[in-house]
């Protein structure tokens, strides 16, 4: 990942200007700590920090058409660029990048071209001719973009909050899938695809074709001029991204450089359930893997940064943030600049549990469709901003925009659970993969159901944050929580206690201040950078980038309808709440310990379900 | 290099306090990108932003000795750590860091062992048993290090001062060569050589023991786990830094990981003298050589960050220190983590054109010596951060201790400039590595003249630097200079400029007196001034217009042509392999 910063249209065209956003920028360093390069035309500014991954070399930003007239700063891969670039035969290209053909592509096709591009994205293009400007984001979201407004009615693009929040009157998360435009001053969706409208599709399965789409997915991400591996937590989904790239490693370009051994990457706190399940997958594989152990105390002090640098307070995001932010800080240690990762598969296929209780395909379907959409404010935010805090890149090849079309085209029947023919949650993908001849994965891994959310990483990681947090915020401070926090109240103490820092470094009220101010010098120490100047302006847009309202274990609002005792238990994690996990469908004889668990006391028939699982791992 | 910050004795042990110190521990970040560390003992923190060089799997730190009463955090390298191991046979080793040794060291010997130490560092130790600590820093001040107090009693230690200027009420560069002991309550030096006292040495010149102490000491810093290069201007210094180390880098264990290439790295403006020179020595050595290109706006764009780095106003080392900073940065995207530099020559040797004028030996001597003295102040100030700024580790050679000895117990009649014996400046160390059979650089290489200061990265950057000063510093703010900044008043509009940015920066008293001023020319002591009448009119602190003693002021040529035409090795049968990483830099478009 790289990172963008675009200002255009400033009333101040001054050197001051020119070192304030060079400042900004800088905030953006992390992302890019490679290089970084800076276009200003006229009260235009495009700024680029930059991770080299195609073209080390010659690639630096930010890039130009033939003639330079066409200026654009890019986050981003372009897996088809090749092709592209065959179609454009006429256009002379300045350097190896993937992402210069998007100047030549705007030359030749105009403001249309945006869904020619296969691949994650943000960027903003400046045309010189009639200074007029795009920005676009990738369709689901993968990579962040904000959107901001100065009060000078300059218009802001960054790919994170915190290098705009501070001078801009307003800002926005810049919706996926969608371009903005000078021209018609406002943003409009490209993409377009059948699966966006919600309508049930009725295609039959067809295992072979999706097997195959997962596949060219995970080949083109091997697209790379740097070494790279897999996280690799154990589970369904990043198993089958770490066996679909070792099987297809031998054949890239990049094998011949780095060697066509597969690194992978797991975290936990030791002895914990990923590490044992990711180091049993590994030696199926034959990868070479890397095991990291944190310490509940080290993701304690790890908190504040990783709220920082993910820019958001949603709780689950902050528990699976912090090992995935540890985890990156050693991969990148170790000389790796890109990892290829699950995420998604839960969303298309409705992995989380909550869904067994699903009422109806129509309702699976929706739920996975509003799952998709709101990807950018969850998994792909984690995914890209723990991983990007260190200079890495993530790529999640279940996000392929292929991909998608066919996984959301099936008929939903088929991905609903059902215990009776023995199809647990994501069987389709499971099945998909089920190759008796030359197996992916062993049958048990492949069927294996595993814990989801944080508690893979150890029991004890979530309950030492709510330890930490409830030795800092009062039964006194949650009562009030709603005055103080009346946009998306915290309800738990651990949610209090990730807001307070959130609104730390995002505040609500920035008066103009001093640069000695208290929350700034810690924004300044957490980026690593210095500011030369504050100049801040009532703004309440950070915490409004943040999604909230009701949910059980992931689900969206409208899903906790499904079962009437949800609404009773809103803990983010699933571990308690649902009872629906393999075991709970068993009749064991542990069941009598559930009856002595305070929340089961409650009225939550078979909770527990998760200690049960552990004590016996689910195979099917 | 690594960060390290400990904060001892503090009176709030909450976890406000810990966040706070995480917090400006990660302040220090950049010294340390791979892993951070915090250790807590009551009032006691001790923080490490690490970068890993030696055993990057297990060596994080803090490091402990056997039952972890005794606690220590380091920056720095020690060279003959596997040696000291050896000699504490009873120890249980925890990790394969070099590191380690200093808190075995500790519990074996007491408050007394850092001079058995052989390599750079800076260490905060803590003894749990009796709550005391001591603190210390290599003999030159190659690695860098701060000391502050805090209100509550409490005392600060810092390998950079914007870990502690914020929270401290006062504060000092930590000094070179000294132990700090809680116990004592105050410093003292630990490093007590001869030359320290600055009395005139008689050794004659041996010029194969000086070879062979440079060679040992290039040879210890090859000790790596990781890939490194050489920075390689193309002047002498960085030459002969290349030289040995090409030759000697196949033996290592460094090269059966990473091959026996070695890298070699130099930077500058297009065209740029260093450019030039730093490619003529890459093809005769056969390295694999990257050369950045930046322009001038690329410069000044760095400048506030690169001040912000490295903590500093004076105007030599900005200019030198932003190149080098620049280049850092494209060497890391490299993937490599440590490179060797040819600092602390110049001091050594009195290769500073202006000690042609050193009036007799013991003046010569004695400038030499001062300029050691003060090296933590500019050179090792600047390589150490300016590297360290993108997590990069910058090795120097010439400041190991034992070249030291050597290169200054030697009679500094040696080392003086006499143009009618053909000995121009550094004649000693050309001398040293002149072998005929063998060649470590061809003559003409050995024995030139080459651009000092900034200079060689091309002449348009000072002018450059200049010109953008005098857009942001007028007339009249000069003549208030001395009214707003009365210690070190700035003299010139870019030295103005440059403290303007630096006080933005670090606004306390005690960060302005960190840096050091007084007269100088082409980077002479102040003493040193008086060796000429006229230049203590002409203060302008780069060489290039001053001195008229580069030898192109004289009117014979320095060098016989005959050796300019020495037979270069490249033709026995060196292949000279050059990979050419064009940058494009930051492109302005105006």
């Amino acid at each position: 990942m790289c990172g963008i910063l675009a200002v255009l249209g400033c009333a101040d065209v001054s050197l001051a200007k020119r070192a304030r956003i060079i400042e900004l920028s800088r905030r953006l360093r992390h992302r890019g700590p490679d290089w970084s390069g800076i276009h200003c035309f006229q009260d235009c500014y495009l700024a680029h920090q930059r991770l080299a991954i195609m073209d080390p070399a010659s690639g630096d930003q930010p890039l130009y058409n033939e003639d330079k007239t066409v200026v654009v700063t890019v986050n981003g891969e372009i897996y088809n660029h090749e092709e592209l670039r065959a179609k454009l035969q006429s256009h002379k290209f300045r350097t190896g990048s993937d992402c210069e053909v998007i100047a030549h592509l705007y030359e030749e096709y105009g403001e249309e071209f945006v869904d020619m591009l296969d691949g994650m994205f943000s960027f903003v293009l400046l045309d010189t001719r009639d200074k007029s400007f795009i920005a676009a984001r990738d369709a689901i979201g993968i990579t962040p973009l904000y959107l901001g407004w100065g009060l000078d009615g300059s218009v802001w693009f960054s790919s994170e909050m915190k290098a705009l929040s501070d001078d801009c009157e307003r800002f926005i998360s810049f919706p996926p899938g969608h371009i903005y435009s000078s021209k018609t001053g406002g943003l409009r969706r490209w993409y377009n695809p059948p699966w966006y409208s919600e309508s049930i599709p009725s295609t039959p399965y067809d295992p072979l074709a999706l097997r195959e789409a997962f596949e060219k997915a995970v080949i083109k991400r091997l697209m790379t001029d740097v070494p790279f591996g897999v996280l690799l937590s154990g589970g369904l989904d990043s198993s089958l991204v770490a066996a679909v790239a070792s099987r297809h490693l031998a054949e890239t370009k990049v094998a011949k450089q780095w060697g066509s051994q597969l690194h992978t990457f797991c975290i936990g706190l030791e002895g914990s359930p990923d590490l044992r399940a990711a180091k049993e997958v590994a030696d199926y594989l034959g990868t070479l893997h890397h095991e990291f152990h944190f310490t509940v105390q080290e993701g304690i002090d790890a908190l504040e940064e990783v709220i920082y640098h993910t820019e958001t307070y949603d709780v689950t995001t902050i528990r699976a943030s912090t090992p995935m932010f540890l985890m990156s800080r050693k991969i990148k240690s170790l000389g790796v600049k890109m990892v290829l990762s699950g995420e998604g598969s839960d969303e298309i296929f409705g992995g989380y549990l909550y869904f067994h209780k699903a009422p109806n395909k129509e309702e699976f379907h929706r739920e996975t469709c509003r799952k998709i959409k709101a990807l950018h404010l969850y998994d792909c935010l984690r995914a890209n901003k723990a991983t990007s805090a260190w200079g890495v890149e993530a790529r999640v090849p279940f996000l392929d925009k292929s991909f998608i079309n066919l996984a959301m085209d099936l008929d939903p029947e088929w991905k609903m659970v059902k215990r009776d023919l023995g199809r647990i949650e994501k069987w389709v993908i499971r099945n998909a993969f089920d190759d008796d001849k030359q197996p992916y994965l062993p049958k048990h891994i492949l069927y294996r159901q595993k814990e989801q959310f944080s508690d893979g990483v150890g029991y004890s990681w979530i309950d030492g944050l709510k330890d930490y947090a409830s030795q800092h915020v009062s039964d006194a401070m949650l009562m009030n929580a709603s005055f103080v926090y009346p946009e998306n109240t915290p309800t738990t103490k651990e949610g209090y206690f990730y807001r307070t820092i959130f609104e730390k470094f995002f505040p609500k009220i920035c008066k103009q201040y001093p640069r000695e101010h208290y929350d700034n010098k810690r924004i300044e120490d957490l980026a690593g950078i210095h500011q030369l100047s504050i100049s801040g302006h009532l703004h309440n847009a950070a915490r409004s980038t943040v999604p909230g309202g009701p949910s059980v274990a992931c689900s969206t609002a409208k899903a906790v309808e499904w079962d009437a005792a949800w609404s009773k238990n809103l803990d983010p994690s699933g571990r308690a709440a649902l009872g629906v996990h393999d075991a709970a469908y068993e009749d064991v004889p542990e069941k009598t310990t559930v009856t002595a668990n305070p929340i089961a006391a409650n009225g939550f028939a078979v909770t527990g379900a998760v200690e049960f699982a552990t004590a016996s791992p689910a195979s099917a | 290099m690594c960060g390290i910050l400990a904060v001892l004795g503090c009176s709030d042990d909450s976890q406000a306090k810990r966040v706070r110190v995480l917090e400006l521990s990660r302040r220090l970040r950049h010294r340390g990108p791979d892993w951070s560390g915090l250790h807590q003992f009551g009032g006691n923190y001790l923080t490490h932003q690490r970068l890993a060089i030696i055993d990057p799997a297990s060596g994080d730190q803090p490091l402990y000795n056997e039952d972890k009463s005794i606690v220590v955090t380091v920056n720095g390298e020690i060279y003959n750590h596997e040696q000291l191991r050896k000699s504490l046979a009873n120890h249980k080793f925890r990790t394969g860091s070099d590191c380690e040794v200093i808190a075995h060291l500790y519990e074996e010997h007491g408050e007394n062992f850092v001079d058995m130490l052989d390599g750079v560092f800076s260490f905060v130790l803590l003894d749990k048993r009796d709550n005391s600590f001591i603190v210390a820093r290599d003999a030159i001040g190659v690695t860098s290090l701060y000391i502050g107090w805090g209100l509550d009693g409490s005392v600060w230690i810092s390998s950079e001062m914007k870990g502690l200027n914020d929270d401290c009420e006062h504060f000092e560069a930590f000094p070179p060569g000294h132990l700090y002991s809680s116990k004592e309550h105050g410093f003292k030096r630990w490093y007590n050589p001869v030359w320290f006292s600055e009395s005139i040495p008689s050794t004659p010149f041996d010029p194969l023991a000086l070879r062979k102490a440079f060679e040992n000491a290039v040879i210890k810093r090859l000790m790596t786990d990781v890939p490194f290069g050489v920075l390689l201007s193309g002047g002498l210094d960085s030459s002969l830094v290349s030289s040995v180390t090409a030759r000697h880098l196949a033996g290592t264990k460094a090269a059966e990981q990473w091959g026996t290439q070695l890298h070699s790295f130099c930077v500058g403006l297009e065209g740029s003298p260093d450019l030039k020179a730093g490619k003529e020595v890459a093809d005769y050595l056969g390295t694999v050589h990257h050369e950045f290109h930046f322009t001038v706006q690329d410069g000044i764009d760095a400048i506030e960050d690169v001040i912000y780095h490295i903590e500093t106003y004076d105007v030599t080392t900005i200019r030198a220190s932003t190149p080098m900073f620049l280049m850092s940065r494209k060497i890391k995207s490299l993937g490599v983590k440590m490179v060797i530099s040819g600092e602390g020559s110049d001091e050594l040797f009195g290769g500073y054109l202006y000690f042609h004028k050193a009036p007799n030996k013991e003046e010569f001597h004695q400038e030499t010596c001062r300029k050691v003295k003060a090296l933590h102040q500019y050179d090792c100030l600047r390589a150490n951060k300016a590297t360290s700024a993108w997590g990069l580790e910058v090795r120097v050679p010439f400041l190991d201790k034992e070249f030291i000895n050597v290169a200054m117990s030697i009679d500094p009649e040696w080392k003086m400039i006499k143009r009618d014996q053909g000995r121009i400046e550094k004649w000693v160390l050309r001398k040293a590595f002149d072998d005929e059979e063998n060649p470590y650089l061809p003559k003409h290489i050995l024995y030139r003249q080459k651009e000092q200061f900034s200079d060689g990265v091309g002449y348009s950057w000072i002018d450059g630097l200049k010109a953008h000063a005098a857009q942001h510093v007028t007339d009249k703010m000069m003549q208030n200079a001395a009214r707003i900044y009365p210690h070190n008043t700035p003299t010139t509009k870019e030295g103005y400029y440059y403290r303007m940015i630096f006080e933005r920066f670090f606004p306390q008293n005690s960060a302005r007196l960190t840096v050091p001023g007084g007269p100088s020319v082409a980077c002479s002591t102040a003493k040193a001034i008086e060796w000429d009448a006229q230049w203590s009119n002409n203060l302008d602190p780069s060489g290039r217009a001053a001195l008229g003693v580069h030898a192109s002021a004289y009117e014979h040529a320095t060098v016989p042509a005959s050796l300019s035409a020495g037979k270069s090795a490249a033709e026995m049968n060196k292949k000279a392999r050059i990979i050419k990483v064009p940058s494009q830099g930051v492109i302005i478009s105006t």
